[in-house]
C-alpha cells in the first residue's frame, strides 16, 4: 500500500491507483468530465486538476499515479478558479439549440452550477453544426453539445471494440467524426449505444426517446433477448417503458448493452399485443371444426370462457386418447417460475413427459453430449472469467458478435487488451475473424474431422496433458484408437482446411494455455450434433483445460432463459435439476411431491410432437411463447401438421405466425410486466422485475398456467392427492421459486429474496448459505471421471449434388431475434434491417448473373422455395449461401430439412442443398 | 501535383504499392499518408479504406491523422497549392498587403479551390524562414520577400 495525504487526510492506496482513484476510494469528490471508471484515463478536460506539493503547476489527478508521501489538495481558491476557467472555455463552444432533451444528466451543467456559473448565460449563442446530423435511427448526434471529452471515442474502442468514433481536424475545427467523417452506420457502427451511455453532455442521446420527459421510476431487470443475461434499468413513465438506460451494477455487462437490449424494447407497447383472450367461433358454439384446414373466425371472450374451454379440451383429449396424445411446449423466453409450472402441468396434470421447448432446436446436442461426457450439460466457466483468464480461445460455430453481442465485445477486448490468441473455426468469415490469429474455414458439417484432426496432431506432438488424463478421466485409449482415423492430410481433404493451419492451430492452443472453447448452433444443429460436442469435450480433457479459470467447454445458450427452461425440467427426459424421469428414485420423489403417479416413459420432443400429428399420436398442444410455424425446419410440413392438429392452445403476447393454427389464444405478458428469474448461459440466476402493469386484460403467464391446471384437475380423470407441492394456488412467483428450490438440489439455495440482496447466483447453489458455483468440475467432474467418447464423422444428411449444387447454412443477424415477432415490431430495428437478406459470395453472384437489375435470389430445396434480396458479400465462400428465419415471407426454414441427430433429436438446420437463381 | 482521376482499383493498387514500400506499423502511417497525398493529389476514402485493411487500423484513426496535418489532405486539390504564411514575422514585414493581393489575384478565400481546378489556396502557420518574410509556398517552391506587385508574375510562372 502507498501512503499519501489528500486534503490533510492520511490515505492508503493501491500502488496501481491514480490520485483520482485514491480520492474516490476515500470518498473525496474531484470534479471530472472526460474521466470514467470504465474507460482509460486521458486527461483531456482539465477539470480534475489538483495541487500536488512540490509539483510544478497543477496536476491531472486522473492520469497521475499515487506515490509514497504525496500531499494532494483537491479544492482551494486557485483550483476553483482554474476549474471555472475550464468550464467557461467548454461552455463557450457549447450551444443548446433549445429542443427538449431529457435523456442525459448533463455533467457539464452540473459542475458549472457547482462552481456558481450560469451555463445558459455562458454558452455559445450560435450553433456550429446541424442538430441531429446523423441518420442512425438509434443515436441522436448534436455536436453543438460536444466538449471533445472523447468518452464516446474510448467507449466505442474500449467497450464495444468497433472504433467508429474519432476526432477529425484540429484546433477550433476539431470535431467528433464517425469513421471517415461518414454516417455512423457507414462507419460500421453496430448501434450498441455505448457512446450514448458514456456521453456527459447530451451530445449523443437515445434518438427514439430524445424528447420524452424524464422517467418517474427506474426498475432494474434482466434483458429478454439472448443468453448473456445483461441487466439494465427500465425507465417508466405513466405505466409505459419509455427508455432503457445502463445500470452500472449489472453483474454481467456493467454499462454495456447491445442494440437490441438498449433499443429493442418498444415491441412491448406495439398495437399488435394480444390484450383479450380469443377463441374460435366453432368452440363457443360447441360445433365441430369447419374443416380439417379451417378453424373459422376468432371471437374475443372473457377469461373464464377461454380457460374453461382450454381445460375441457385438454382434459377430454387426455381422457380419450391418453396423456401422451397431448404435447406441452414451454418457452425459453419465459421465467424459470413459468417454465417450472409448464413442466409440472405436463407431468402432474396431464401425466405425460411430452414437455419440451426450443432448446431442442438449439443446444439439445450440447446438453446430451456434455451430460454423457462430464455429467453436466451446462457452460463450465463464466464469461468474465474467460475474458480475464483465457490465454487462447477457440470459437467454433458461434457468430458471437451478432448472437451474443455483449460477450462478443468482451472477446474483442480480451484480444485487444490481453493479446489473447483467438482461433475462429467457421465456414463463414464472421466479424470475429478480424480479431483472430487464425481463421479455420471448415466446410459446413465437418467439425468432427476438424477437431479430431487437431487431437491427432496433439497426440503426435506429445502435447497431451497426461497427468490430467490419468487422474481425472477414463477411456482415453478408446479415443486414441478413433483418432488414428483422422490424420492431418485426410482431415484437410474433408474439411478444406490446409494442413499447416491445423498444425498452427494446435501450436496456438497448446502454447497459450489455458484455452477456452465456445460454441453455439454451428456445432449443435447437425445430425452429428452430439458427436460434435463429444469431440470438443475430448479436446479440452486431453489438454486438461477443465476446472480452471479461463478454460472449459462453453456452449453459448441462445435464448435469455433457455438454460433455465432446461433446468426447470422442460425436457422430455428430466424433472427440474436434470433428475431423470427414468430413475426410480427421482420419479418417486416427484410423485410424492406432486401427489400423483408420473409417467416413466421418456416423452416426445418438439421435433417429434408436431410431426406426430400426421401419425395420429399428437392430438392436442398447449404452447407457451413458442413459434414453431417459423422456427422449426421444413416449414411447409410443419404448417401442414399444425393445420391437421385437433386442438391447439397458444399463450403468447402477439398473434404470431403460429397463431393462425391455434384454437384458443391466451394473452400473456412481456418481460417488463412480470417478476421472476432468468438463468443466463453461465448458469447465473438473475431477477426479472415487473415495471408496468399487464397490457389490456393480459395476465401473468404463471397465473394462466395455474388457472388451466386447476380447471383440468377439477374435471377429474386423474387422481391428485394433496401434498405440500401438489397445489396450484400460488399468490406470487416467489412462492413458485420456493417450490423449485425445495425440489431442485442445484437451485436449493436460490430465492427471490437472496437474488434481491445478492444480485445474482450461479447454480449449483444447494443451500441458502452457498455462494454459488461460477466454475464447474473443479477437482472432479460432476460424473466422477471425465468420459472420453470418440466422435465419429458422418456426412450431413443432405449434400450438394447436380440438381441442388449450392450448400445453404442458416442463422440469425444482430438486429433481429429468432422468428422476429419482437424485433419486427421495433421500428428502428426495421429501419436498419427491414427484410431478409441472403448472403451470396461474389463468385457465385457473378455466376448467377446478379447485377443492378437482378438483385434477388430464388432459392429452392427439395422442400420448398423462397425469394429474397441477395447480399453479395465475402462473408460466405463460393458454393455456400446463408439465410435467416426472421421474416415470415422468406423464412429460410421453408428450405431446411428435418433430419435429426439420433440422440438429441435436434434438426440439421446448418446444412441443406439448394439451387439458386437470380431474379428481378 | 497532376490533375488526375483514379479509378477505385487503381487507388487500391497504388496504395498497396506505397504501403509495401514503406511498411505496415503504426509509425509508418504518416509517411504513407504523405506519399498518398503526393501521388494521388489527396487521401481519398478508398485510399483510407485500403490503408485501414493493410495496417489493421480503424478508418477513424487514419482520418484523425489525415485531417490533423496541413501537409496531408483528404479533399481534392487544384493543380497547384498556394500557401501563405500568416505568422507574426511575415505579418510585420507586410504580409497583410500580400494576402490581399493574393486573394485578389486568385479570387479565392483560404481553403478554396478555383473553378478551373488550377489553384487551391491555404493560409499556413510559420514555415520557418522568417528572415525572408513575407513568404509564399507554391507546391514545394518557396517565394521570399514577396511584395504585392510581384504576385501576378509569381503566379504567372505556373501552368
Amino acid at each position: 500500500m502507498v501512503n499519501l495525504k489528500i486534503n490533510g487526510r492520511d490515505i492508503q492506496a493501491e500502488p496501481s491507483w491514480t490520485v483520482l482513484q485514491a480520492a474516490q476510494h476515500a470518498g473525496i469528490t474531484i470534479p471530472t468530465l472526460c474521466n470514467h471508471k470504465d474507460l482509460s484515463p486521458t486527461g483531456a478536460c482539465r477539470m480534475c486538476l489538483v495541487s500536488v506539493k512540490g509539483a510544478r503547476g497543477l496536476t491531472t489527478s486522473c492520469t497521475t499515479p499515487v506515490a509514497e508521501g504525496m500531499e494532494v489538495v483537491t479544492e482551494n481558491q486557485e483550483l476553483a478558479k482554474s476549474r471555472r476557467s475550464v468550464l467557461k472555455l467548454l461552455l463557450s463552444v457549447y450551444h443548446d439549440a433549445g429542443y427538449t432533451n431529457n435523456d442525459a444528466d448533463n455533467e457539464l451543467f452540473r459542475w458549472a452550477r457547482f462552481y456558481e456559473l450560469d451555463p445558459q448565460a455562458l454558452m455559445s449563442p450560435t450553433p456550429r453544426y446541424p442538430v441531429d446530423q446523423d441518420p442512425n435511427p438509434f443515436v441522436f448526434v448534436d455536436l453543438n453539445k460536444c466538449i471533445l471529452c472523447t468518452r464516446c471515442v474510448r467507449a466505442c474502442a474500449e467497450i464495444q471494440g468497433r472504433f467508429v468514433w474519432g476526432i477529425s481536424e484540429r484546433g477550433f475545427e476539431s470535431h467528433l467524426a464517425a469513421g471517415m467523417d461518414q454516417n455512423m452506420l457507414d462507419a460500421r457502427c453496430e448501434s450498441c449505444g455505448a457512446c450514448v451511455a458514456y456521453c456527459p453532455t447530451g451530445a449523443l442521446a437515445l434518438k427514439p426517446t430524445v424528447a420524452v420527459p424524464p422517467a418517474e421510476k427506474k426498475v432494474a431487470t434482466t434483458c429478454s433477448y439472448c443468453g448473456v443475461g445483461c441487466q439494465f434499468d427500465l425507465n417508466v413513465l405513466d405505466d409505459q417503458v419509455i427508455r432503457v438506460t445502463s445500470n452500472p451494477e449489472a453483474p454481467v455487462n456493467g454499462m454495456h448493452l447491445c442494440v437490441k437490449g438498449r433499443f429493442g424494447f418498444s415491441y412491448v407497447h406495439h398495437t399488435d399485443r394480444l390484450t383479450k383472450p380469443m377463441v374460435r367461433e366453432y368452440l363457443l358454439k360447441g360445433e365441430p371444426r369447419p374443416s380439417s384446414k379451417e378453424r373459422g373466425a376468432w371471437v374475443e371472450t372473457d377469461w373464464d370462457t377461454a380457460l374453461d374451454l382450454a381445460a375441457q379440451k385438454l382434459a377430454s383429449t387426455r381422457d380419450k386418447y391418453g396423456p401422451d396424445s397431448v404435447g406441452v411446449l414451454s418457452s425459453a423466453k419465459c421465467t424459470n417460475e413459468e417454465n417450472y409450472l409448464m413442466n409440472k402441468f405436463a407431468r402432474q396434470v396431464i401425466g405425460t413427459n411430452n414437455i419440451d421447448h426450443c432448446a431442442r432446436l438449439c443446444h439439445a446436442s450440447t446438453v446430451a453430449g456434455l451430460a454423457t461426457a462430464l455429467g453436466s450439460g451446462a457452460m463450465t466457466n463464466s464469461m468474465k472469467d474467460i475474458a480475464e483468464y483465457a490465454n487462447s480461445m477457440l470459437v467454433i460455430g458461434s457468430n458471437t458478435t451478432e448472437q451474443h453481442p455483449v460477450f462478443g465485445s468482451k472477446i474483442r477486448q480480451a484480444v485487444l487488451r490481453r493479446n489473447v490468441k483467438l482461433i475462429v473455426a467457421d465456414p463463414r468469415q464472421i466479424d470475429l475473424c478480424e480479431f483472430a490469429t487464425l481463421h479455420l474455414q471448415q466446410k459446413p458439417g465437418t467439425d468432427i474431422p476438424l477437431i479430431n484432426g487437431l487431437m491427432n496432431i496433439i497426440l503426435e506432438k506429445g502435447y497431451v496433458n497426461t497427468a490430467f488424463v490419468e487422474e481425472r478421466t477414463e477411456n482415453f485409449d478408446v479415443l486414441v484408437e478413433n483418432l488414428k482415423l483422422y490424420p492431418p492430410e485426410k482431415v484437410s481433404k474433408i474439411t478444406g482446411v490446409p494442413v499447416d493451419q491445423l498444425y498452427q492451430a494446435v501450436e496456438i492452443i497448446v502454447q497459450n494455455a489455458p484455452m477456452a472453447v465456445f460454441w453455439a448452433m454451428g456445432i449443435t444443429q447437425h445430425t452429428t450434433g452430439v458427436h460434435n460436442v463429444f469431440a470438443l469435450a475430448d479436446l479440452q480433457m486431453m489438454l486438461g483445460n477443465f476446472g480452471i479459470p479461463g478454460g472449459g467447454v462453453n456452449p453459448l445458450r441462445g435464448q435469455n432463459n433457455v438454460q433455465g427452461a432446461c433446468d426447470m425440467g422442460c425436457l422430455v427426459n428430466v424433472y427440474p435439476g436434470y433428475q431423470a424421469v427414468t430413475a426410480e428414485a427421482s420419479r418417486r420423489k416427484f410423485e410424492e411431491a406432486w401427489g400423483t403417479n408420473l409417467s416413466d416413459k421418456i416423452g416426445k420432443t418438439v421435433t417429434e410432437i408436431i410431426p406426430g400429428v400426421l401419425e395420429g399420436t399428437t392430438k392436442a398442444l398447449y404452447v407457451l411463447g413458442e413459434n414453431p410455424a417459423m422456427t422449426d425446419p421444413d416449414s411447409n410440413h410443419i404448417h401442414h401438421c399444425l393445420e391437421e392438429l385437433d386442438f391447439f392452445v397458444l399463450q403468447d403476447i402477439f398473434p404470431t405466425e403460429s397463431s393462425v393454427y391455434a384454437d384458443i389464444l391466451l394473452p400473456g405478458v412481456s418481460f417488463v410486466e412480470k417478476t421472476g428469474t432468468f438463468t443466463n448461459t453461465e448458469r447465473r440466476v438473475q431477477m426479472v422485475r415487473q415495471a408496468i402493469s399487464p397490457r389490456g386484460e393480459a395476465r401473468q403467464d404463471w397465473q394462466i398456467t395455474s388457472d388451466i391446471a386447476r380447471r383440468v384437475i377439477a374435471l377429474g380423470g386423474r387422481r391428485i392427492y394433496p401434498t405440500p407441492w401438489s397445489g396450484w394456488n400460488y399468490s406470487n412467483s416467489a412462492e413458485i421459486m420456493a417450490e423449485v428450490a425445495a425440489l431442485t438440489p442445484s437451485y436449493g439455495g436460490i430465492s427471490h429474496q437472496r437474488l434481491d440482496t445478492e444480485g445474482s447466483l450461479c447454480w449449483p447453489c444447494p443451500t441458502a448459505e452457498h455462494p454459488g458455483t461460477p466454475i464447474l468440475h473443479i477437482g472432479k467432474f460432476t460424473r466422477g471421471k471425465g468420459n472420453f467418447i470418440p466422435a465419429i464423422h458422418l456426412d450431413p444428411s443432405e449434400l450438394p449434388d447436380e440438381e441442388y449444387p449450392i450448400m445453404l447454412t442458416t442463422g440469425r443477424v444482430i438486429y433481429h431475434w429468432h422468428s422476429g415477432e419482437m424485433t419486427r415490431r421495433v421500428k428502428e430495428l426495421m429501419e436498419v434491417y427491414g427484410q431478409a437478406l441472403i448472403e451470396v459470395s461474389p463468385a457465385d453472384a457473378y455466376k448467377l448473373g446478379l447485377n443492378g437489375e437482378l438483385t434477388k435470389v430464388k432459392v429452392t430445396s427439395r422442400r420448398g422455395s423462397i425469394t429474397a434480396q441477395a447480399w453479395v458479400t465475402d462473408r460466405v465462400p463460393e458454393g455456400l449461401i446463408y439465410g435467416n428465419f426472421h421474416f415470415p415471407e422468406n423464412n429460410i426454414n421453408y428450405l431446411t430439412k428435418a433430419a435429426l441427430d439420433p440422440i438429441a433429436k435436434i434438426p440439421e438446420f446448418k446444412v441443406s442443398a439448394v439451387k439458386v437463381e437470380a431474379v428481378a | 501535383m497532376a490533375e488526375q482521376k483514379f479509378a477505385e482499383n487503381e487507388v487500391v493498387e497504388l496504395v498497396t504499392k506505397i504501403v509495401t514500400s514503406i511498411g505496415t506499423t503504426r509509425g509508418d502511417l504518416i509517411p504513407i499518408l504523405q506519399k498518398v497525398t503526393n501521388e494521388l493529389g489527396y487521401i481519398s476514402q478508398e485510399a483510407i479504406q485500403q490503408i485501414s485493411v493493410l495496417l489493421k487500423l480503424p478508418t477513424k484513426e487514419i482520418t484523425s491523422v489525415a485531417t490533423f496535418y496541413r501537409m496531408l489532405s483528404t479533399k481534392p486539390h487544384g493543380r497547384h497549392i498556394v500557401q501563405f504564411c500568416e505568422s507574426a514575422p511575415c505579418h510585420i514585414a507586410g504580409g497583410r498587403e500580400v494576402l490581399s493581393a493574393l486573394k485578389e489575384a486568385l479570387q479565392l478565400e483560404p481553403g478554396e479551390t478555383s473553378a478551373d481546378n488550377k489553384w487551391t489556396f491555404y493560409t499556413t502557420s510559420c514555415l520557418g524562414i522568417c528572415g525572408v518574410g513575407p513568404v509564399i509556398l507554391i507546391d514545394t517552391e518557396i517565394h521570399g520577400n514577396v511584395t504585392p506587385d510581384q504576385i501576378p508574375s509569381i503566379l504567372g510562372r505556373y501552368e
